[in-house]
């Protein structure tokens, strides 16, 4: 019991798949203009990272090694098909502003990493688990990136106005970087170094500097 | 299932099978995940065609009560009706053939349209299809406006809209833009009605039947002869103002709704 | 011409895969500590794009698209949904042919790129390119462009962010920015920069 809420709740901060594993930021960064594209966008990826954690650890004895991979991708592949097939029928207008970044859950490196690095070797309960917590670890980052982004840029937050824009009669001017690409790059470093400073546990260690004359050795 | 670990420890792997149960796994595999996918497409379908329907008449209905005097369209009142019809671009008359509700949807129309030229295509609309879809709203039997859906590329991205032009085929009673991605805070006010606004009453071609309309920069004053086919444009976006100034002289040209536009102006009404 | 130029130039830097839309970028952070392997991953990744991206196109446009299979005599289906598992079907075996290739006829690279052969599979730039492609509706000659032109522009911001990370070993960052973070920030200074291009057109 205490195992299975465990791997619910260690994703969210201490092993956070965007933080310290680096995992899963593409679409994490395109999505989080408006809040409501962001947490959109994190729950379809919970449903599907959840649901194919749990289907592959249902067959994992099944599943030869072989050809392990392309079965992992194939199920993925078809439940982001579903998944894209209901938004598109209960919220065509957001799904459209999603546009390709839902069909690329699919090369999501935190699916196929929990995929093939915890559901194929536990149980399906505790995969499902798993699932569910790496899913709400990203939604999270997504949130938090998507909320700053679009109070910042737009003065609002879902679509209700909560800094009244200057061009309509307010005070704000809004921040139009934060609409643009780079401002999700900035966002995302000033969030890693807010967690690890909070967690100096996940801190890089400092690389060894390359020897000065020696030629840089061709290392994988 | 064996003992299993529910907890987080991972268990030893499986000894690896044969060819043939190997093959018959990836066969079972692709049949589950196949019969999913097909269920889920199949049953959702229906809701899908709906709301992409809703969508685009939500849009047009929200054009068509932005505009003075067509407030009242979408009750129906006063017989006004409220019609989709495909329209054979280079002749200007019906299609018969095309389904418009397949057209505006962005199918059916088999492979795309012929591809223009770079040096004809100052709009970056790419291929023109042989027929495009327009909404009709006649009151009493008589056309009152006609809608016109629009694209074209802007600064960085395509823009989409739609034009409404009177029943005289000269007249712009509102434009609409649908979709676009560009730059927050400077193009991106091409999608806000107060910009919107500026097109209304303007008109699309002069005494000679010379395309005039265009976005400008600075716009002469409002009793000149030239400002009927003049829009002020935004300022710090020239670029995304001139996108949509040259896709809509496009799709009112020769290569565009033209012919049909000018089977309006003849006062050829069906 | 001066079309297939526009596209590619576009592709490369208006729309650069990983600065523009940070598709691949997993990939890219993971990879891009060192110039060498960053130049062969984008070689590799290059390779695969120009030869999925044309490929994907021709299953769209002959398969699936909606009215695709009028030659087969079924001008009604509408297949576009089997998209999605088509494309990474496609990429997945061209990754698997192009392993077989770099090992036999390349196996200096081989060794270096290791585990990130096969990850190719994975990445999110391969398959958004095919995606993008099929969502602007390009043809075959279009498609053929973008794959190169996309392919090129992901290699090119990779090899600069990993000559950048190179020189970042010698700073002194805080300790919670060094690493991830201070990649994170140089990236969006890089996207920053590539934002100048929009609105570039070749005539």
């Amino acid at each position: 019991m205490s195992g299975g809420l465990r791997a619910l709740a260690r994703p969210i901060v201490d092993e956070n798949p965007i933080t310290l594993q680096i995992l899963g930021i593409c679409s994490a960064l395109a999505v989080t203009r408006r809040l409501d594209t962001a947490l959109l966008m994190g729950a379809s990826l919970i449903a599907v990272v959840a649901l194919s954690n749990a289907a592959i650890a249902a067959i994992r004895h099944q599943v030869p090694r072989s050809i392990r991979l392309i079965v992992q991708i194939t199920i993925i592949a078809s439940l982001v098909t579903v998944v894209d097939q209901l938004l598109r029928a209960f919220a065509w207008e957001l799904s459209r502003q999603l546009s390709i970044f839902v069909g690329l859950i699919i090369t999501n490196c935190i699916v196929l990493g929990r995929a093939e690095g915890f559901a194929m070797s536990h149980g399906v309960r505790a995969s499902f688990l798993d699932g569910i917590g790496n899913g709400l670890g990203y939604a999270l980052v997504l949130a938090c990136v998507g909320a700053v982004r679009e109070l910042g840029g737009s003065g609002s937050l879902l679509g209700v106005s909560i800094l009244p824009l200057q061009e309509h009669g307010g005070w704000y001017v809004p921040m139009g970087l934060l609409l643009l690409p780079p401002s999700a790059f900035f966002l995302l470093g000033a969030l890693v170094w807010a967690v690890r400073s909070w967690r100096p546990e996940q801190v890089e260690a400092a690389e060894p500097l390359p020897a000065a004359a020696a030629p840089a050795s061709g290392r994988g | 299932m064996a003992a299993e670990a529910d907890r987080t420890n991972p268990e030893a792997p499986a000894a690896e099978p044969g060819a043939a149960r190997t093959l018959a796994i990836a066969f079972a595999v692709c049949a589950g995940c196949a019969a999913l996918v097909s269920a889920s497409v199949v049953l959702l379908r229906p809701l899908q065609l709906a709301n992409q329907r809703g969508a685009r008449e939500a849009r047009v209905r929200s054009l068509v009560e932005g505009v003075p005097g067509l407030s009242e369209w979408g009750t129906g009142a006063g017989g006004a009706t409220f019609e989709l019809r495909a329209v054979d671009l280079a002749t200007g008359g019906y299609a018969s053939d095309a389904d418009p509700e397949a057209l505006l949807r962005g199918e059916g129309e088999g492979p795309p349209g012929e591809a223009l030229p770079p040096d004809q295509d100052p709009a970056g609309v790419g291929r023109v299809p042989r027929s495009a879809p327009v909404f009709e709203l006649r009151r009493a039997g008589r056309l009152h406006t006609v809608i016109l859906p629009v694209h074209g590329r802007g600064y960085v991205s395509q823009i989409r809209g739609y034009l409404a032009v009177a029943g005289d085929g000269n007249t712009i009673r509102g434009i609409t833009i649908s979709e676009h991605q560009e730059t927050p805070g400077l193009g991106a006010e091409i999608e806000r009605p107060e910009w919107q606004q500026r097109w209304q009453g303007k008109r699309l071609r002069d005494e000679e039947d010379r395309v005039r309309i265009r976005v400008v920069r600075d716009a002469t004053s409002a009793d000149s002869a030239e400002a009927a086919f003049e829009v002020q444009g935004i300022s710090g976006a020239t670029r995304t103002g001139d996108g949509v100034s040259e896709l809509v002289r496009f799709w009112v040209g020769s290569k565009g709704f033209g012919p049909y536009l000018a089977r309006l102006r003849e006062g050829g009404d069906r | 011409m001066s079309d297939t130029v526009q596209i590619f130039v576009r592709a490369a830097f208006v729309e650069n895969l990983a600065l523009s839309f940070f598709l691949g970028m997993c990939f890219f952070l993971a990879v891009s500590r060192r110039v060498e392997t960053a130049l062969g991953c984008g070689a590799a990744v290059l390779g695969v794009q120009t030869f999925t991206v044309p490929l994907n196109q021709l299953i769209h446009a002959r398969l699936l698209r909606p009215g695709a299979l009028a030659w087969a005599g079924l001008p009604e289906v509408d297949l576009s949904y089997l998209g999605l598992l088509s494309y990474i079907g496609v990429i997945a075996a061209s990754v698997q042919i192009l392993e077989m290739v770099v090992e036999r006829f390349f196996p200096a690279l081989f060794r270096r790129l290791g585990i990130y052969l096969p990850l190719l599979t994975v990445n999110c730039a391969i398959l958004g390119g095919s995606l993008f492609t099929v969502e602007r509706a390009y043809g075959f000659g279009e498609a053929a462009v973008y794959g190169f032109g996309s392919g090129f522009g992901w290699a090119l911001a990779i090899c600069m962010l990993a000559g950048v990370r190179e020189k970042l070993a010698y700073a002194d960052p805080p300790e919670g920015l060094r690493g991830l973070g201070l990649c994170f920030l140089v990236a969006g200074l890089l996207s920053l920069g590539f934002l100048g291009f929009a609105g570039i057109e070749l005539r």
